[in-house]
């Protein structure tokens, strides 16, 4: 690993932020819509939807990738995050809902008298931001805190979480849980005063959804260059080491843990008012381990691979559920078992995959030139090493 | 109902005419046809004769009821006189009718049938005080009934009813019943008429004591109705309420066992299909994501088998339309569907298992991480397979007849087909215990666990062992999709509403251990459906096991029984 941000990876950054924040708003403002180079404002909503996605993965990287706690739960902090700032916009439709009322339609509908009292503070932006943060961020925190105390480690850290996450999604699901229950928040119509489906608040959201996402890619990058980000790897690559060399690896742990969490949490409050919608699908056990495809597609341990995977997986699935709507999942899974099996680096290191193939192949290749020049009895064996069982 | 019954009643009338001489039939035909158009005393005296008599017969019923519900048409004849008769059920507007008194076919003087509109035809006349005693006579003859069903039924309507004008009835029939169920029945009934007799407090107090003794749970509303009223005596509400409280007691009991076994069956359900898991992951160290759709495969390959032992079965995966053949087998010889269901079952979904291990899961080995994902792509290939091929709707699986009743022992209500689900499931445990301790296979298993490479120098053909695990495991899964499909119905996402629960099992016994296993999901098969009964709930109990099942390891991170190693990354 390299002690500082390399010259390409600055390049890399600086091109896809000016593309982000710069082109593609600009190619959608001002471009006429007649050109080739206008970029349409559902495209541009669509590329907002995957930036947040890309933000969420990262957020699955920074576990999996970096410090090898692989969370099958990360949805559900996404979806918090996307819960905390959906009330604040339900609560900004105002009369304007369909029964007319002060309450929310669902409310309404399923008969609450008034609002129940901890929505009241959510009339607030500001709160409503900072439960974005917190309430993804305490609950990662309580149940990091246990399971990293009893040393729930590698596939049973999975396990636990996909149930977290499967517990949370029916709890949602719930009519009297307070959150609206199977249709969750929707029918939004103001942010911060502006009317939420105008071309010019997406197209602002967007941009705002390109900050974090390089934000968060400089924040994961500095993080993983500090001397927190090597222990976080030696966590990975050997805990028990890191415990004998006299690190609390749990309480390492456990911060990567919130941080991720409150990461998830800022992606799925930008998620909601560019889709429209929130419910509790969003956090079902499936949708996490989504993401976690995104991560092994665009390469894991790296910090552009789920930036790629995100993108590239969702431009996949956009396409496919139009042209091929039965075949979807099969491609999705069958994706999912082909990296996992062959491309254990994903689309990032796929050239370095290659080339080493390529460099092997062509040594081995000189290997049998050599011996057939020099002698003529050995043919070469393929060296077979054993592997597994 | 009743239409059916008259229809019967309509259609067996000709071939009763054919010997009309022995018919003992004739008489009370005949008796009825008279005090239909009778005077008062002789329809008293007929209903009298009829109640007392010993032998009672359908048709008998059946015409009291048709009177009763006064379907007994009058029909003037050219001579003047009326004749009493029944009308054939049908759509036409105008129907054949039938005579009481005979049985016979109403013809006119030529011999052709009468056709009589039921608009315009004048029914018997019956007052309210006549109905009453048909009613009663109605009430008596089936407490005579030969089925201990039946008089069950009538004494508990005429308990509830609460109307003291039934109790000699009752009481009669107490003397003479040799049923101790139906008896059991007749003396509650007898108590909840006293029960109502607010003219004394001494009988109710009586009453209210019996059914509080007997645990009436029937009674249990009038019991607590008449300790909430208003106008009873404060002594007999005293006596009520001490009776509602013991009832409601029992009722506790009652439920408490009809839950627990309720979550044995489901245990074990999740029993067998975590052993499967518990095996493969304790084994391999490998998760199976897709294991929860080998249960689908077993629940779909009873759902193909029971079709193919009917008609067949059209599908029409991708476009291509493939039809099953049906082997259009009725009766006993169809009701024995799912004993072929059972091995097939345990066979397709070994060999789904079999093909996912050597083209997926040993590449895996040791990698546990990456065999969790790549299974859960396999997991959603299948899940779309099944919906290309069965449709993306539920299937109905029809349970045999022979696992759709049940028996009720003290009030709790068992359904065969969880029985049969909690023998079987015993049956498997005890299966495969045998199989990991005395044959050479689990010899080969057992070594494998233990000590991979060590095993392996020793000449034990590990590949081998993994590959015959893995498709007993997936079989497992097999069977307990086949056992689910007998008490749920079959969906694309059947296995997805296992795996976690499934899992769950497998961490809270410990992994690989069979023991563990059948503790956890035993335990967590009772505390899920003993929660939802006490949380009122589904979900909310489902939701307490898991955060249960997180502080639980907090407790044990290993499990109940967890393997012990020296290594430290066990």
């Amino acid at each position: 690993m390299h002690k500082s941000f390399r010259q390409a990876e600055i390049w890399g950054i600086a091109i896809a932020a000016i593309a982000i924040l710069g082109v593609l708003p600009a190619l959608n403002a001002f471009v006429p819509e007649s050109s080739p180079l206008h970029v349409s404002d559902f495209t541009i909503n669509l590329y907002g939807k995957y930036l947040c996605y890309a933000v969420l993965a990262i957020s699955v990287d920074l576990l999996w990738g970096y410090t090898g706690l692989l969370s099958l739960g990360q949805c559900m902090f996404f979806a918090l995050g996307g819960y905390a700032f959906g009330m604040h916009l339900m609560l900004l439709i105002g009369k304007l809902g369909q029964y007319h009322s002060d309450l929310p339609d669902f409310m309404v509908f399923l008969g609450y008298p008034k609002l129940p009292l901890h929505w009241e503070p959510f009339r607030s932006f500001w709160f409503a931001v900072a439960a974005v943060v917190f309430v993804p961020g305490l609950v990662a925190l309580v149940f990091g805190f246990l399971a990293f105390r009893s040393r729930i480690r590698g596939v049973y850290f999975s396990i636990l979480t996909q149930a977290l996450t499967y517990a949370a999604c029916l709890m949602f699901f719930r009519n009297d849980f307070t959150f609206g229950g199977n249709n969750g928040l929707t029918d939004f119509k103001f942010i911060l005063g502006y009317d939420i489906r105008s071309a010019v608040t997406q197209r602002c959201l967007f941009i705002a959804t390109g900050v974090l996402l390089i934000l968060t890619y400089l924040f994961c990058r500095w993080l993983t260059l500090t001397r927190f980000g090597k222990i976080q790897r030696a966590v990975r690559d050997s805990e028990n080491r890191v415990l004998f060399s006299g690190y609390a690896a749990a309480n390492f742990k456990l911060f990567v843990f919130v941080v991720s969490a409150i990461i998830a949490g800022l992606a799925g409050a930008l998620y909601v008012p560019q889709v429209g919608i929130i419910n509790p699908s969003e956090m079902a056990p499936d949708k996490s381990l989504e993401a976690v495809v995104w991560v092994a597609v665009g390469g894991r341990g790296t910090l552009i691979g789920p930036v790629v995977g995100a993108i590239a997986v969702n431009a996949l699935k956009s396409w496919a559920t139009r042209a091929y709507p039965d075949l979807w999942l099969i491609i999705l899974g069958g994706m999912f078992v082909i990296v996992v099996l062959f491309l254990p680096k994903g689309i990032v290191g796929l050239p370095m995959q290659l080339w080493s193939l390529f460099k092997r192949s062509t040594t081995l290749w000189k290997k049998v030139q050599e011996q057939h020049a020099g002698t003529t009895e050995l043919p070469i064996k393929e060296s077979s090493t054993r592997q597994g069982g | 109902m009743h239409r059916l019954k008259l229809f019967c009643l309509a259609a067996m009338l000709p071939t009763l005419l054919l010997h009309a001489e022995t018919d003992p039939d004739a008489a009370v035909r005949q008796s009825i046809a008279r005090a239909v158009t009778g005077s008062a005393a002789e329809q008293d005296s007929v209903l009298q004769q009829i109640a007392a008599s010993e032998v009672v017969t359908k048709t008998e019923h059946d015409l009291l009821a048709s009177w009763n519900n006064g379907e007994i048409y009058l029909y003037d004849d050219p001579s003047g006189k009326s004749i009493p008769i029944v009308l054939e059920q049908s759509d036409a507007d105008k129907t054949r009718a039938f005579r009481v008194d005979t049985g016979e076919l109403l013809q006119d003087s030529n011999g052709a049938p009468v056709m009589i509109d039921p608009t315009t035809a004048t029914a018997a006349d019956i007052n309210a005080a006549l109905r009453k005693k048909i009613q009663r006579t109605l009430d008596l003859l089936s407490l005579a009934d030969p089925s201990p069903d039946v008089r069950r039924g009538t004494a508990f309507k005429l308990g509830t009813s609460q109307k003291p004008e039934n109790l000699p009835i009752l009481e009669a029939r107490l003397k003479t019943e040799r049923d101790t169920g139906v008896k059991n029945i007749l003396l509650q009934a007898t108590a909840l008429i006293e029960l109502a007799d607010s003219a004394h407090p001494d009988r109710q107090i009586a009453a209210a004591n019996q059914l509080g003794k007997m645990n009436s749970i029937g009674g249990l509303d009038s019991v607590a109705g008449l300790a909430d009223s208003k106008s009873a005596a404060p002594e007999v509400k005293q006596a009520a309420e001490k009776a509602a409280q013991s009832i409601r007691s029992y009722l506790a009991i009652v439920n408490f066992f009809g839950t627990i076994f309720r979550g044995f069956s489901l245990g074990s359900i999740l029993l067998v299909s975590a052993l499967g898991l518990a095996i493969t992951f304790g084994l391999m160290g490998v998760i199976n994501m897709a294991h929860g759709e080998m249960i689908a495969v077993g629940a779909y390959t009873t759902y193909v088998v029971e079709n193919v032992f009917r008609d067949g079965l059209p599908l029409s995966p991708l476009g291509i339309s493939i039809q099953l053949p049906g082997l259009h087998l009725s009766g006993w010889l169809f009701q024995t569907y799912f004993i072929f269901a059972i091995p097939l079952s345990f066979l397709t979904a070994a060999l789904a298992g079999l093909a996912l291990e050597r083209l997926v899961i040993r590449f895996l080995y040791r990698r546990v991480l990456e065999s969790l994902l790549a299974t859960w792509g396999v997991s959603l290939i299948m899940q779309q397979l099944f919906r290309l091929v069965f449709g993306a709707n539920n299937v109905q699986v029809n349970s045999p007849s022979w696992l759709l009743g049940n028996f009720t022992i003290s009030d709790v209500i068992l359904g065969y087909n969880r029985i049969f689900v909690i023998v079987f499931a015993i049956l498997i445990v005890v299966g495969t215990w045998l199989l990991l301790t005395k044959t050479p296979l689990g010899l080969f298993i057992r070594a494998v666990i233990q000590d991979r490479d060590m095993a392996a120098c020793m000449g034990v053909p590990t590949q081998k062992v993994n590959m015959l695990t893995f498709a007993f495991g997936s079989g497992l899964a097999g069977l307990a999709g086949a056992f689910l499909s007998q008490i749920g119905n079959v969906g694309p996402s059947l296995g997805q509403s296992y795996i976690i629960d499934s899992f769950m099992t497998v961490v809270v016994g410990g992994v690989g251990s069979i023991a563990g296993t059948v503790v956890s999901a035993v335990g967590i098969g009772c505390s899920d459906q003993v929660l939802q009964q006490v949380l009122g709930s589904p979900v909310l109990g489902k939701i307490t096991v898991l955060a249960g099942i997180i502080l639980f390891l907090q407790w044990k991170p290993g499990g109940f029984f967890p393997t012990r190693s020296r290594s430290l990354d066990s």
